[in-house]
């Protein structure tokens, strides 16, 4: 599903950052595009309206992963009150955080599998946001000799690479889990 | 579309929060926020209305993490702390 009034919505965004920017004094502009065109090697994130920051903070809003523009983007989320499986229809970003981050994501993955395949012991991952753990799913879809699931709780969440067979061992059960 | 941002740190904390919370909640006229400064740190106040809670915490208390994370870094800025607390 879409959302519902995207030109609605974008002009919602601005007065929240608008507000943002100058009550929080950063040194930041941004720029809205509804429908932007599709970034290649990411054909299966499609978001509705972008939203790129630019200026002297930007730094500030990288640090420690994105902290501060994933939480800036969190709650422009909750304000538009989209449900969470259509968060990805709203994506914030800066300086190509988010390209950099997804070819991160994809190189580690592929590590990941080499060592699955190699010791035939699932590898687990440090905990992601659900977005992250999607291009994790997504880049190890087509290993047919490779499994990969989400286990913990809330923001522990971890993508766990498994060998397609794989028989836990005594102790900790296995849980399946939706990512 | 797009604003530019006024230059230099002219920011204010309480206003930030207050219009956070105003576009959160269904009931923008119970929102307020109190700034009261005590030793080295400011701790801003928020008080909803009582059925706008949840929409300030959020699940696992997301919303109001985010909140906290946006005043720290701005917060940097000034060379000052401030605390976000949630009124019931």
């Amino acid at each position: 599903m879409a959302i519902p009034d995207k030109i609605a919505a974008a002009n919602k965004i601005n007065d929240l950052l608008k507000g943002i920017v100058a009550n929080g004094g950063l040194r930041l502009k941004y720029r809205i595009t509804v429908d932007p065109p599709l970034a290649e090697q990411r054909d299966w994130e499609r978001p509705e309206i972008l939203v790129e920051f630019v200026g002297p903070d930007s730094p500030l809003l990288l640090e420690r992963g994105g902290e501060l523009l994933r939480s800036i983007e969190f709650l422009a989320l909750e304000m538009l009150r989209l449900p969470g499986n259509e968060h990805e229809k709203v994506c914030f970003d800066c300086m190509n955080h988010r390209g950099m981050r997804l070819e991160e994501l994809r190189l580690a993955a592929g590590v990941a599998a080499e060592k699955v395949r190699k010791t035939k012991m699932p590898y687990e991952f440090a905990p992601m946001s659900s977005r992250e753990r999607r291009i994790v799913h997504l880049a190890l879809r087509d290993q047919s000799d490779l499994r990969t699931q989400s286990e913990g709780e809330g923001l522990r969440r971890y993508v766990v690479v498994y060998p397609e067979n794989y028989k836990p061992a005594m102790g900790k059960p296995s849980r399946k889990t939706l990512p | 579309m797009g604003e530019p941002s006024k230059i230099g740190p002219t920011g204010d904390m309480r206003a930030l929060i207050e219009q956070i919370a105003k576009a959160l909640v269904d009931d923008p006229a119970q929102v307020s926020v109190n700034q009261v400064e005590e030793a080295g740190e400011s701790v801003l106040e928020l008080t909803v209305g009582p059925n706008d809670l949840g929409r300030v915490i959020g699940k696992q208390g997301r919303t109001a993490r985010a909140m906290r994370n946006l005043l720290s870094a701005a917060g940097l800025k000034f060379n000052k702390r401030f605390t976000l607390e949630i009124l019931e």
